[in-house]
């Protein structure tokens, strides 16, 4: 009972999103593909999809070298850094900043969203923006570990 | 923790037991579902996307054996009712643990069966065994959105269940849980895009179920899955039926420590002592349906819950009732220090008062219950050794009464001895609990049957110091609790206490007439912190001999 403090809820949400990214990446190494392919895409049996040639940039960044895969791995592995904490960064200004959280989140639904398998993880991620947003708005403040033993009340 | 991972799991036989058949069915139904799909001869064509469709399916089945077990432990009243029958057999109290266990699995054979799918469909893709997009049937085809959709429930269920953020904000957890409703729908229909077909074309049809199961040959898990979620409808209905039987708030005590006493008055509400029940008062808030332990005994007239104002729903009820939060806190303030310098015997922390009801009148209440809980079997031991932590200490207040209850009546079964351990923080604030302790207390006949044992951890300063060391001496009452039995100082050692016991009823000191010869069970009630609970846990085992049997039991609340 008592008010949802909004940023603990966030974390939660942050830290699922950017594991199923980590783990959607990884997968997305191995099949590889872009997500929007399918606008202006053809299907060809045999053969499959083939991609507009608008987007041969993005099949490049994608396709012929995962680098999306990697770089949403990276954002995903600096969130959960960030929220678990890791131990070099407990208590610093960016462990304690909202606005550093939903910057990253938004670049990582960003990249995130590209490929394939991380569509889930960029929307999670949102939820996680927007959960921080509204901690913001309510004025909360993260503490210092100690003092956040979820208790009830104010944040 | 102390034990390790593997003694925990493995070396417990019950425990053992438990995890060898459930993680052994799971595995059992992945070996299942991946070989029945792979040797299907009707799926050929589907089995060209190799390895990835049989993990999906396999994965697919264990989560309707998942989802399955979901809802059972759920079912509180069918639990309530077969809890006698079944204690022996595993423990019923532990619902709540099992659904978790159930969704921590759920979680993880989500992502094998995700991940799986996500293979398939870029695979179907590619090779086009299937002339359409992924995409189409990752979101257009029944299968896919679904899936979707109970992931994104479970990021949402899974996130506002974790026990920091159910503590801070139940109603956050209690309306995400919900979700739950359309988490089932989705999962019924979730093989109705039909996936899994030997035809080309999915085979939709027109009538129930919609598709054309000579075609769609999935493992029609909805037929099994669904049946929980038909017994837990009834069970919802069942409790609603129930809520609206005739309820009467009949009296509102405010104690002085802050908590409002609400008795009420439902004449088809039967319990056993040590109960709890769902409390709901529409004026506050017209959905949420609250827990709360029953402290008033069965032969009591009334049912009594007492209800500290900690959140928002109570706070919103004591402003309700009129025992708003700046009443109740100026009476605690009172309180907290008449504790100190309080010389009558009887002091001003047991006195209540009644709130006025000419003024405006009672809320209507609706309460739901009673739900199980183990202290129900206290009088089949022979001693009971009764640990209530902090607030943990309200189941208590049912079963001391009840206890008190039957002694006058000389009903006591088989229990010939009663210790209760009470360890809190700062003892003033419970002060409605003193009140009933004095009165259970002074009604005492054999100073020996019942053992009032009162720990205070806080930390003591000087002025309580010395007005302990100046008021205790001598005195026929504990200066801060106002009973005969002494308060003591700090944490219990529950080894020491549970070896003297021990070693008391070997030498036939402790139980009259019951000596080394007699098997005696020493029944462990608690209710409280888990760190606390694991230790006297432990202690119970460490001292558990041949005739001795020392069992624990934990409440949840």
């Amino acid at each position: 009972m008592g008010n949802l403090i909004w940023h603990e809820w966030a974390r939660y949400v942050a830290i699922t999103a950017s594991v199923y990214t980590i783990w959607a990446a990884f997968e997305g190494i191995y099949f590889r593909k872009f997500f929007w392919d399918f606008i202006g895409g053809i299907l060809r049996a045999p053969g499959g999809l083939q991609p507009s040639p608008n987007v041969s940039f993005f099949v490049t960044i994608i396709v012929k070298a995962p680098i999306i895969q990697i770089l949403s791995m990276l954002t995903g592995a600096t969130l959960v850094a960030i929220e678990y904490p890791a131990p070099f960064l407990k208590g610093t200004s960016i462990h304690r900043s909202f606005v550093a959280r939903i910057v990253l989140l938004i670049l990582h639904a960003f990249i995130a969203v590209l490929f394939y398998q991380g569509t889930n993880g960029a929307l999670y991620a949102l939820i996680a923006a927007m959960a921080y947003t509204r901690a913001i708005m309510l004025g909360e403040t993260m503490e210092e570990a100690k003092n956040n033993r979820g208790r009830g009340g104010q944040a | 923790m102390g034990e390790s991972w593997f003694r925990r799991e493995f070396l417990t036989p019950r425990r053992a037991v438990f995890n060898v058949l459930f993680y052994g069915l799971q595995l059992a139904f992945f070996a299942y579902g991946w070989w029945a799909q792979e040797t299907n001869k009707k799926l050929s064509a589907l089995n060209a996307l190799k390895w990835s469709v049989w993990v999906s399916r396999g994965a697919g089945l264990v989560l309707a054996f998942l989802a399955g077990c979901m809802l059972l432990p759920m079912l509180r009243n069918v639990i309530r009712v077969i809890r006698p029958k079944v204690a022996f057999l595993f423990p019923a109290d532990e619902n709540i643990w099992f659904h978790r266990q159930a969704a921590y699995a759920m979680a993880f054979w989500s992502m094998v069966h995700a991940t799986a799918h996500y293979v398939n469909f870029y695979n179907v893709e590619r090779t086009q065994v299937r002339p359409e997009f992924a995409l189409d049937v990752h979101y257009t085809q029944a299968g896919g959105i679904t899936g979707h959709f109970m992931l994104l429930i479970m990021v949402l269920m899974y996130t506002t269940a974790h026990h920091k953020i159910r503590h801070q904000c139940f109603e956050a957890f209690w309306y995400t849980h919900h979700l739950a409703f359309f988490f089932f729908i989705a999962l019924w229909t979730h093989a109705d895009g039909c996936f899994v077909r030997d035809s080309t074309g999915p085979a939709y049809t027109d009538t129930f179920p919609f598709y054309d199961p000579k075609f769609c040959l999935g493992y029609e898990s909805w037929r099994f899955t669904i049946w929980p979620g038909i017994a837990y409808f009834f069970e919802r209905v069942w409790r609603e039926i129930r809520a609206r039987r005739a309820t009467r708030l009949s009296k509102v005590l405010v104690h002085p420590s802050g908590a409002m006493e609400l008795r009420i008055v439902k004449p088809s509400f039967k319990y056993v002592a040590g109960q709890w029940l769902f409390i709901q008062i529409p004026e506050v808030s017209r959905y949420q349906w609250h827990p709360f332990t029953i402290t008033s005994a069965p032969e009591d007239p009334y049912v009594s819950v007492h209800i500290r104002q900690v959140g928002d729903w109570t706070y919103a009820l004591g402003d309700r009732i009129g025992a708003g939060p700046s009443v109740v806190s100026a009476m605690t303030k009172a309180a907290m220090a008449g504790a100190e310098k309080d010389d009558s015997i009887y002091g001003m922390r047991g006195d209540f008062v009644e709130v006025d009801t000419s003024v405006r009148s009672l809320p209507e209440v609706r309460i739901d219950g009673p739900y199980g809980a183990p202290a129900e079997d206290v009088f089949n031991v022979e001693v009971a050794v009764l640990v209530g932590a902090g607030i943990g200490v309200t189941p208590f207040a049912s079963i001391l009464k009840h206890i008190w209850y039957r002694q006058k009546k000389g009903a006591l079964q088989s229990l010939k001895r009663v210790e209760f351990f009470w360890v809190c923080r700062d003892a003033p604030s419970f002060g409605w609990f003193q009140t009933l302790l004095q009165e259970v207390e002074a009604a005492q006949v054999d100073p020996n049957f019942l053992r009032i044992n009162i720990y205070l951890t806080q930390k003591v300063n000087e002025d309580m110091m010395w007005n302990i060391a100046v008021n205790d001496a001598g005195a026929e009452y504990d200066p801060l609790t106002l009973l005969r039995t002494r308060t003591m100082f700090g944490r219990p050692d529950w080894q020491g206490i549970y070896a003297r016991m021990k070693q008391a009823i070997e030498v036939g000191q402790y139980l009259p007439g019951i000596n080394e010869q007699l098997k005696t069970t020493v029944g462990t009630y608690f209710c409280g912190p888990p760190v606390l609970g694991r230790a006297i846990h432990e202690a119970c085992k460490e001292n558990t001999t041949a005739n001795i049997n020392f069992t624990f039991a934990k409440e949840h609340f």
